[in-house]
């Protein structure tokens, strides 16, 4: 059941006071410091079209003045993919963690038939009075050898 | 126009909001949210400066920080998952030492 959003009790607000310090300095510093007149941009430009060419270092055909910014296009794109194989690393389990690449690419990450018999098999046998977290990790753990 | 100092306070509050939350919570969820917050303050920035000078390269420096931003919550919802698998909480307070 989704319940309504409660007000923390246990955060520590009186560090927070540090926020709302900072901001105060912030606020003072903003509010009087004088800014010239914002340059803008042509009416007629298309913004979205001059970030794409600055995006693949196009800048003589973009609107409205910019840099290239190939080389950092790539590095995201390379951050980008070694984010994505970190999370799934991280994310299965140590056992199978060469298994669970190949499941996660094959099933979605589901377990399989085979797993799920396995512990279902494993929670009959299991006592009423047995945790039932020992017998999930081991079965998980067997499953994870094979 | 909107004059640029207006975006700099809303920038300051997105980021004292963002800062808050990082000094005043232990979950490692809301810590994430926060620092999120605390990024979109410096898109802000960039953004209202790229209108400031009439310059495009605020705005794509803004998106190439959208993009780290999501890296940047990949690994680290990766790491709270194994912080929740190990410690069975995701308070920040917990763990003391590294384990590998």
């Amino acid at each position: 059941m989704v319940t309504k959003p409660q007000f923390a009790e246990n955060a520590n607000f009186s560090n927070g006071l540090a926020a709302v310090a900072l901001f105060v300095v912030f606020a003072a510093i903003f509010l009087t410091t004088t800014f010239p007149e914002p340059a803008g941009f042509p009416q007629d430009a298309s913004l979205v079209a001059g970030i794409g060419y600055a995006m693949f270092d196009l800048t003589g055909q973009s609107p409205v003045p910019t840099e290239g910014f190939l080389a950092a296009f790539e590095m995201v794109d390379i951050v980008l993919v070694g984010a994505l194989v970190a999370a799934v690393m991280l994310a299965s389990h140590e056992s199978d963690r060469v298994k669970g690449m190949v499941t996660a690419l094959t099933d979605g990450g589901s377990p399989t038939r085979a797993a799920t018999e396995e512990h279902r098999s494993a929670s009959s046998r299991a006592m009423p009075g047995d945790g039932e977290d020992g017998v999930a990790d081991q079965s998980a753990d067997e499953g994870g050898e094979q | 126009m909107v004059p640029v100092k207006y975006y700099l306070l809303l920038s300051a509050a997105v980021f004292c909001i963002g800062l808050y939350g990082l000094l005043t919570r232990e979950n490692a969820l809301l810590f994430l949210m926060s620092v999120e917050l605390m990024l979109n303050a410096a898109n802000i920035n960039f953004i209202a400066f790229s209108l400031q000078w009439g310059n495009l390269t605020g705005q794509v420096f803004s998106l190439f920080l959208m993009a780290l931003a999501a890296a940047e919550v990949a690994v680290g919802i990766g790491i709270i998952l194994v912080l929740y698998r190990n410690f069975k909480e995701i308070n920040v307070t917990v763990p003391r030492s590294m384990r590998w």
